[in-house]
Order: structure tokens, then sequence, then C-alpha cells
């Protein structure tokens, strides 16, 4: 399980403060929506460390890892793009998130078979990401997720880029992965629909808070606040 | 820590500038009142001698920038007006060639074909303003046909679309749709031709001919090495390191810089009404103007004494302290960049734009003050403690390596600015850091301009006839040092042989930095042992 407790950040050229809360269970998808600038990719980064956040807690599973370094957080995340090195295959591309030496034994690259079987990429092992569409890219990317088994999945808007019947596809392969991993996600989206499809809860932000957090159809269908209505075209 | 050492970086280079600055602007105190009256005027400007050099100086580099700018601007029209046809790339190929050759050897490709025993010649004319200015144009013109080129091959097809539809006339179009975008791109290419053609020394040195031909450059040595004058070698210094940071002054003001390699086979819209014959003419001419001087080289190392040289063991000696030079310059200069940049791009990735900047700014800085005059600084504290000509291979290399550092930052500054845009957070989150980050990431992402940037340092250092001539003596000589010794006795058989040695050694080392670090094929590909 993923809580946080009042995480607060503020970029350097902004006298803003952005504070954070939210919880999120295990197997459970939570999608963050809202307005560009309202915070969702700013709460992933400080989950993921890319970011230091300034006072709060991030818990999982009960350890507070707010302020371990990046490479020892339980933590994977999936970009919008770029989340494959050009100039290696989809094995390496996989294997080096299991070892970045790349020397691997026996049963790991039986595991890097299995990820990509998982996500109907068996033939696609030693294809370039050039060689690969848009969908197969992110595939690949949780094939990764796959391997190295952690505990919280950070999506951030990984669906941006692909065409609407890609994006349904890639939005199942996600929940069908963390169910069966039992990891707590959270799905960073700028398309209401997709995370009606994604999630059963999702978080509104505004202004650098989670402004309202709760059921999908009190959020998409029946919220009283006015920011929600206003991003939703209501 | 990549922010600590480049810092560390930056700290070098200023003590690397300012070492051998405050020794000149020390010794200038000493020497002072030879020609600085306390409270009045400066006395130097009533020195005629100082007065002509300047003089010539400006005359020259001016002169050598209309023409280039302005051939150039014909030439690389003519490319455009006349669009895809055979050969097209291996004449750019050649126009490329320019900027890899020694100027030395060019100055011989020169005397070959303009020289009284050449195949045009231009009798005692050519050696003085006329032969400075053949010289130049041979580099600055190509240099400015590939810089100029790109302003038509981004020309949006449109403009002559429009332009066909509304019945333009050739100068219609002229005014109307290339003008503006050349207006553009001119004076920063201008200012670069003109700091080339004012720190141009090798070509001066060998054509210049005498005191009405001499730029600072050249007074400079002349001065530390005939005159035995250290006091007007620190005026000259100076001077020629205030009309370098004008320059550059006014260089800033441009902030479209031309690329070090830019894309020249982009596709070129097909241009209507374009009579084909002028551009011919005008592509022929500047074709037969390149390549002859490098042909009647190489025609007369053909016929020159090549057994007899190559039996020689100076050559192979001098051709080892050139390739040292060059690689350890090269060394010195990719190294210095690659912690600059890391830390630039950390900078830029982290959102501190300004610091970003100013980091990778540092290590272009070096560019505005002359490599002579780093020189000369260096020559008169180090002359003080120690003799500087035991010591001339290392100091060759030091400010070789540091004068390559604005080329690599060009080169390699862009690709790792995007690298760490793109991949910072996921090397970060997948926990791939130092030496396996520059294994699997980084060299197979950055090994093209790494390639570019090694073979271009190196070509450079390995020509450089510059500092070598400042500190060299016979036991130190590299190759140009060599071939200049021998144009100087007048040796023009050996000389072409030595010239074509050093020409092949270059292009040599080019190509194979180029495509040994670069990679040989087209895509680079690496993949974990299955």
């Amino acid at each position: 399980m993923l809580v946080i407790n009042n995480l607060k950040f503020s970029y350097p050229d902004s006298t803003d403060t952005m504070c954070f809360n939210l919880q999120v269970n295990q197997g459970e998808i939570l999608s963050l929506i809202g307005a560009s600038g309202s915070g969702k990719t700013t709460l992933l980064n400080l989950i993921a460390g890319f970011n230091l956040a300034a006072s709060g807690e991030i818990i999982i599973d009960g350890n507070d890892i707010t302020h371990l370094p990046i490479a020892k957080r339980p933590v994977t995340t999936v970009f919008q793009a770029h989340n494959l090195f050009p100039h290696l295959d989809v094995f390496t591309n996989i294997a080096i998130g299991i070892k970045p030496s790349l020397k691997l034994n026996q049963e790991e690259k039986e595991k890097i078979d299995n990820a990509l079987e998982n996500v109907g990429l068996s033939n696609f092992a030693t294809r370039q990401p050039a060689q690969l569409s848009g969908g197969q890219r992110q595939r690949v990317a949780l094939a990764r997720v796959l391997v190295r088994k952690q505990k919280i999945l950070l999506l951030d808007e990984p669906l941006a880029a692909l065409g609407p019947a890609m994006r349904e596809e890639i939005i199942e392969l996600i929940k069908t992965l963390v169910k069966e991993k039992a990891m707590a996600a959270l799905f960073v989206s700028h398309q209401p629909d997709d995370a009606r499809i994604a999630s059963q809860r999702i978080a509104f932000m505004h202004q650098g808070r989670v402004l309202d957090i709760g059921d999908k159809q009190s959020i998409l269908e029946n919220s009283s606040h006015k920011e929600i209505q206003d991003y939703l075209g209501g | 820590m990549k922010s600590l050492t480049g810092y560390l970086v930056v700290f070098l280079l200023i003590l690397f500038i300012s070492v051998p600055l405050a020794s000149l602007f020390f010794a200038s105190d000493l020497i002072g009142n030879q020609f600085i009256e306390a409270g009045s005027s400066l006395s130097f400007w009533k020195d005629a001698y100082l007065r002509q050099v300047i003089y010539f100086s400006l005359l020259q580099a001016t002169l050598s920038t209309l023409l280039s700018l302005g051939l150039g601007v014909l030439v690389a029209r003519a490319f455009a007006r006349y669009g895809q046809f055979p050969f097209r790339s291996i004449i750019l190929s050649l126009f490329g060639l320019p900027l890899v050759i020694p100027a030395v050897v060019a100055v011989l490709g020169i005397v070959s074909v303009y020289g009284t025993q050449g195949w045009l010649p231009l009798g005692g004319k050519l050696y003085g303003l006329t032969g400075i200015l053949l010289a130049h144009l041979f580099f600055n013109l190509p240099l400015a046909v590939r810089l100029l080129l790109p302003v038509w091959t981004t020309m949006p097809a449109q403009y002559w679309r429009i332009g066909s539809q509304l019945g333009l006339s050739n100068y219609q179009q002229w005014k109307h749709i290339e003008w503006p975008a050349l207006r553009e791109v001119l004076p920063s290419i201008g200012v670069l031709i003109f700091m080339l053609c004012l720190t141009s020394f090798a070509v001066v040195l060998t054509l210049g001919g005498g005191p009405k031909s001499t730029t600072l450059e050249v007074a400079i040595y002349q001065s530390l090495r005939f005159n035995f004058d250290p006091a007007q070698a620190v005026i000259l210094a100076i001077l020629q390191l205030c009309i370098s940071i004008l320059i550059a002054l006014i260089a800033a003001r441009f902030i479209r810089l031309p690329d070090v390699e830019p894309d020249l086979n982009l596709h070129i819209s097909t241009i209507p009404n374009s009579n084909k014959l002028p551009a011919f003419i005008i592509i022929l001419g500047a074709v037969i103007f390149v390549a002859t001087p490098l042909l009647a080289m190489l025609v007369d190392a053909i016929k020159g004494p090549i057994i007899q040289v190559l039996n020689d063991k100076n050559l192979w000696k001098a051709a080892g302290f050139s390739l040292l030079i060059g690689l350890s310059a090269a060394f010195i200069s990719i190294s210095l960049a690659w912690v600059l940049l890391a830390a630039s791009a950390e900078k830029a990735y982290q959102g501190r734009k300004n610091i970003a900047q100013l980091l990778e700014f540092s290590g272009s800085v070096i560019y505005v003050v002359p490599p002579l005059v780093i020189g000369t600084g260096l020559f008169i504290l180090l002359s003080q403690l120690v003799n500087v000509f035991e010591w001339a291979i290392l100091i060759v290399i030091l400010i070789n390596g540091m004068m390559g550092l604005p080329f690599v930052i060009r080169t390699l500054g862009a690709a790792m600015r995007q690298n760490t845009q793109r991949y910072q957070r996921l090397c970060q989150s997948l926990d791939i850091t130092g030496w396996q980050r520059f294994k699997h990431v980084d060299f197979p992402l950055l090994r093209k301009p790494l390639g570019l940037s090694a073979a271009l340092v190196t070509a450079m250092a390995m020509g450089d006839l510059g500092v070598i001539a400042l500190f060299g003596t016979p036991e130190t000589a590299t190759l140009p040092l060599l071939l200049y010794q021998r144009l100087a006795a007048y040796q023009m058989p050996q000389a072409a042989v030595i010239a074509v040695f050093l020409l092949a050694s270059c292009l040599a080392a080019f190509w194979l930095l180029e495509r040994g670090i670069g990679g040989f094929k087209k895509e680079l590909r690496q993949n974990a042992s299955r």
C-alpha cells in the first residue's frame, strides 16, 4: 500500500507550495487527472525521487521511503516516451532493468522471455525500438516493469502517443499486470475516458493539491466542484 | 558530483587563460616605459610599424571575409539552383576538405598553382596581400558555401511556388525570398570568417613577404623568435587580445551560430525558372579553384624525391610528434568538454538554465583568446623559470587541447543535452550509473559526435603551425614545422612530398577516429548475449 502524507514541494522559481495527500491500495490503479501544471507529474517525480520533498512522508507497506535514494525505492516508472534506449534491442532493454552490467544468468534470461510472452511480444526480442510501433514500445516498457517486480508502478501519461484502440489494449494489459503482481499504481492521464477504463477510483488534481478523490462516477459525473466541471467541459 | 567536477574544469580554464594573460600584463608593466608614457597617450600608436601591422591585420581579414562571403553566396546559390546532380555530394565533401587540411599544406598548394614555377604564375605578386587573400579564399570559400547552403535547403518549397504564381523574376526571387533568409545568417558567418582570418598564422607567415604584409600574429612570432624583443611581443599580444575581445563582443549579438557540421544533403526544392548554365559555370569555377592547389601539390609530390624524404628519420620523428600532439590534444579537449557538458546538462535538467549556460559558455571563452597570445604569455612566464624549448611538446599539446574545447562543445553539446533530457530519469530509475551508464547508454548514443570531435581536434592539432613555431626546435619539429623549414629553405620538391605526407596523415587520422569511435555502421546496435 502507498500512503502520501502532507508531502510538500515547491519549484525553485515559484512561491506556490504543492501539498499532496492520498492512498493507493495493493492491486489498485488510482488515476490522476487535472489540467497541465496541476501537479500530477510532480507527484510522480516525488514518489520516484526525481524531485525531493520539502516535508511530508511517502510510506510504502509501512516503510518511510521519503529520503531514500532513487535506486533504493521500490518504484518503477513508465514514461510517455523514451522508455527504451534506441541502440539496444528489446531483450537488452529489458535486461538492463535487471542488471545494468547486462551479465545475466539463465534464470534471469528466462524471466525476460516470460515477461515478453506476458506482454505478447515473444517474437520481438531481437527487434530494435525503431522497428516497433508506439504500442509495442510501451509493451516492452511494461515487460521491464514485470521483471523488476517493484511494489509501486508509476505511469506518467504512457498512452499519450497512442491511438484509441491501442490505448484500450495497453490499459487492459496494465490492469492485468497490476492485479497479478499486486502492485499499487498511479496513472497520470489527460484523457478522462482512459482514467474511467483504467480505475475504480480517480483523484482530481488542482493547483498542486488533490482537490477531490473518490469513485470514478462521483468524480467524472456527479462532482459538485466547479473546477472539475470546467475541466470536463460540463 | 558532476557539478563539482564541472566547476573544477571552469577553474582550470580560468587559470589557463588568466596566468598567461597576467604574465603578459605584468611584463607590459615592467617594460611599460618603452611604449607607454606616464599619464599620456599610448606611444606605441606613434610607431609606424605597429600601425602598419594593425592596419594590415584588419585589412586582410576584412577583404578575405568580404570575398569569401560574396563568392560563397554566389556558389551556394548556384548549388541550390542547379538542384540534384551527379557528384554533388562528392563536390560538397571536397568543400569539407579545407576544414581538415593544415594551413601550411594549403599554402604549398597555392604556391604550386600560382607561384613562379606554378600552373598560373602570378610572379612576385603572390607574396603579399594577393597570396594571403587567395589562401584565405581557398579555406573560407568552401566553409562559407557549406554554412550558407542550408539557407536554401531549409527554405519551404511553398515560397518558390508562390513566387512562381506571382511571376517573380530572378532578381525579385532574390530580393523577396533568398535575401531575407540570408540576411539572418550572414553576420554570424562573416564574424566567424573574420576571426579565422584575423588569427591566421601559417598563411601570413609563408605568404606575407615582409613587414608591409605582416599581421599581429606573425609580428608576435617574429618579435619573439627573430628580433628577441619580448617587449614588443607583449604589446602586440595585448593588441591582438583587445581586437579579438571586441570581435567576440560584436559576435555575441548574433544568436544564430552556424553548425559545425550542417546537413547538406537535405532535399532541395526545385526552383522554377532557374537557368542552369550560369549555375554550372559558377560551380565548375569553384571546384577548379579548390581542387587545383591540391592537385598541383600532388603532382609536385609525385615528381619529388619521395624515397629520399621517406627515408629521412626526421620525417618519422616529426610524424610521431604530430600524432602525439593530435591525439593528446583531442583527449584533453574531449575529457574537459565531457565534464563541463555533463555538469551543464545536469543543471539544465534540474531547471537551472542560467548556470547550465554559464558552464557551457565557459568552455567557449577560450576561443576569444588567440593561441599565440596564450603562447606568448606562457613563453614570457616560463622562460624565466625553465628552458621553454625543452617543454615545447607539452606546451603545444596543452594549448591545442584547450583550443579544441570550443569545437568539441559545439559538436557534442546539443547531443549531450538531448541525451540527458531523454534518458536521465530512466537511467536514475533503473540505477544505471557510472561506468555502466557510460558503456551502455552514453557512449553508444554519443559516439558519432564524440568521433567527429576527436577527429576534428586531432587533425587541427596535427596541422597546427602557430604554437609549435613559437616553441619548437629542430629536435622537436612536428610535420607542419618540418614542412615550413623546407619551404623557408626553398626546398620545394621535398616540401611537396612532406605536404602530401602531412595531408595524408591528417586525413587518415580524421577518418580513422571519426569512424573508429563513431562507428563504421550507420545504425549502432548493442545487444546482451542471449
